[in-house]
């Protein structure tokens, strides 16, 4: 039986990271990381953008080969299809998630990470002292690894926070329900990316274009099936591709669930630290979750090596990784979903509206501040909740 | 309404009734996304060697995981 201090299941962004941590702040560590698709970072489900800043904090995307495409402003479709532009500075990019998150795991392994591709675990079972023995399937068959600290970064359908016990369920009215096209031939502009709100394009949600290059882009949406027509996200997408791009040709789709609550309430337990999307640590108002794994990675990675040194994986020691997570975005996620909820109340009308309010100031004074401020007067209802996030 | 059984809701504990239907995946459609995972009170469903799968047995017939799947995988049918 295979003898490892830790044992990362998933190699998307947060466990990469939690991996390449771990063996950065304690090289001695035994650091292993599962991956149950064949090839990390495929297949994509995931639009693919993210912040310039917190992108930076881990990778340089300047000329990097895993980036798709630099975005410098952000476009608003209202309900009735008027866009508002926002002059925004290096607002982000669009990362090509099969090289990016290669790249990611390539790091782990540079910094001595065992990575297995085609390999998943099945469950598993905590010993009397003190290990978590866990049932793994993969190329060479079915073993059991012993851990000292499992790291579960397995995403959105989070069942190993599940076997530790932890309660990683999602109520309905938290669930987007994604569907994306990858769409060639399409005329936009390739270094925007475009958000459209609308109760028949994407109920409780969006529909984005992201671009991936000129005339080629990621096009889908998100919605809260509570709140749909009856049709599910692809009904709806297919519905909003053809009726933007009826010529474009649609070379690549996916599907998948963001979840926009807030941090599990525990995302620790003896020997197990929940990371990313599995913990929920995802932007309930964006539905971004990439950066916020990779902080969430860094910090069970020192937690996890710490721990470990110290000879003490118990949940009280590892409680210290929830605090710091809280700390860092927990609680800004907390914020964030009290005007998520907020916002919720504003129908069609109004964001037609406030994008005819927003086009009459100047493009080059356009900021997301005083589309917010302009939304505060239309609405002030939403002063209380916009109180309540800025102090 | 998508609601739970009498006395069932979110993050409490289900009362095991009998369940008249029981959700099913079909899986020429499903596209092993994950979605429906969280979704479940009891946790009745899982991904094994990356098929969904449902446990009759544990399934209470809440049907909070059949409008949420982007595909139209999940049906209900009686148990």
């Amino acid at each position: 039986m295979p003898d490892v201090d830790v044992l990362v299941v998933g190699a998307g962004p947060a466990g990469a990271v939690a991996a390449a941590q771990a063996k950065r702040a304690a090289p001695e560590l035994d650091v292993v990381v599962l991956e149950r698709d064949r090839a990390v970072g495929a297949p994509v489900r995931c639009a693919e953008g993210v912040g310039d800043a917190g992108l930076r904090e881990f990778a340089d995307p300047d000329a990097a080969p895993w980036v798709a495409r630099k975005i410098a402003r952000v476009i608003f479709i209202a309900p009735d299809d008027s866009e508002v532009r926002v002059a925004e500075r290096d607002v982000g990019w669009i990362l090509d998630r099969t090289r990016f998150d290669a790249h990611l795991a390539a790091q782990a392994v540079a910094a001595g990470a065992e990575l297995l591709v085609g390999t998943e675990a099945s469950g598993m079972t905590y010993t009397p002292d003190g290990r978590w023995d866990v049932t793994v399937r993969g190329l060479r068959g079915e073993s059991t690894y012993r851990a000292k600290v499992v790291i579960a970064a397995d995403g959105v359908e989070a069942m190993v926070g599940r076997w530790a016990g932890l309660d990683t369920r999602v109520p309905a009215r938290d669930m987007e329900s994604c569907a994306q096209y990858v769409v060639q031939g399409i005329d936009f502009d390739p270094d925007a990316i475009y958000l459209q709100f609308g109760d028949a394009v994407a109920p409780g949600g969006y529909a984005w274009i992201f671009p991936k290059g000129v005339g080629i882009a990621n096009v889908g949406l998100g919605l809260v099936a509570l709140k749909s027509d009856g049709r599910n996200a692809r009904q709806y997408l297919d519905a909003w591709v053809g009726r933007r791009y009826p010529n474009g040709a649609r070379t690549g789709y996916t599907v998948g669930g963001v979840i926009v609550h807030t941090t599990v309430p525990q995302t620790y337990a003896d020997g197990v630290l929940v990371a990313g999307d599995a913990a929920h640590m995802i932007n309930p108002l964006s539905g971004g979750g990439i950066v916020n794994a990779m902080k969430a990675g860094r910090l069970a990675g020192c937690t996890a090596a710490a721990a470990i040194r110290a000879g003490d994986t118990s949940a009280r020691r590892l409680a210290a990784y929830h605090h710091a997570w809280m700390e860092l975005l927990g609680h800004d996620h907390l914020k964030y979903y009290r005007i998520k909820q907020a916002l919720e109340v504003l129908d069609d009308a109004f964001f037609n509206g406030l994008a005819r309010t927003v086009n009459a100031i100047p493009q080059e004074q356009r900021t997301l501040g005083r589309i917010f401020a302009h939304a505060l007067v239309k609405h002030p209802q939403l002063i209380p909740v916009a109180a309540r996030f800025f102090w | 309404m998508l609601d739970g059984p009498a006395g069932g809701g979110y993050r409490s504990p289900m009362r095991r009734a009998r369940a008249a239907e029981v959700a099913v995946v079909d899986l020429a459609v499903c596209d092993r996304c994950g979605l429906c995972l969280p979704l479940c009170p009891p946790e009745a469903l899982h991904l094994e060697l990356s098929d969904l799968v449902i446990d009759r047995q544990t399934c209470t017939g809440c049907r909070k995981c059949v409008a949420p799947c982007p595909v139209g995988a999940l049906a209900m049918v009686d148990a």
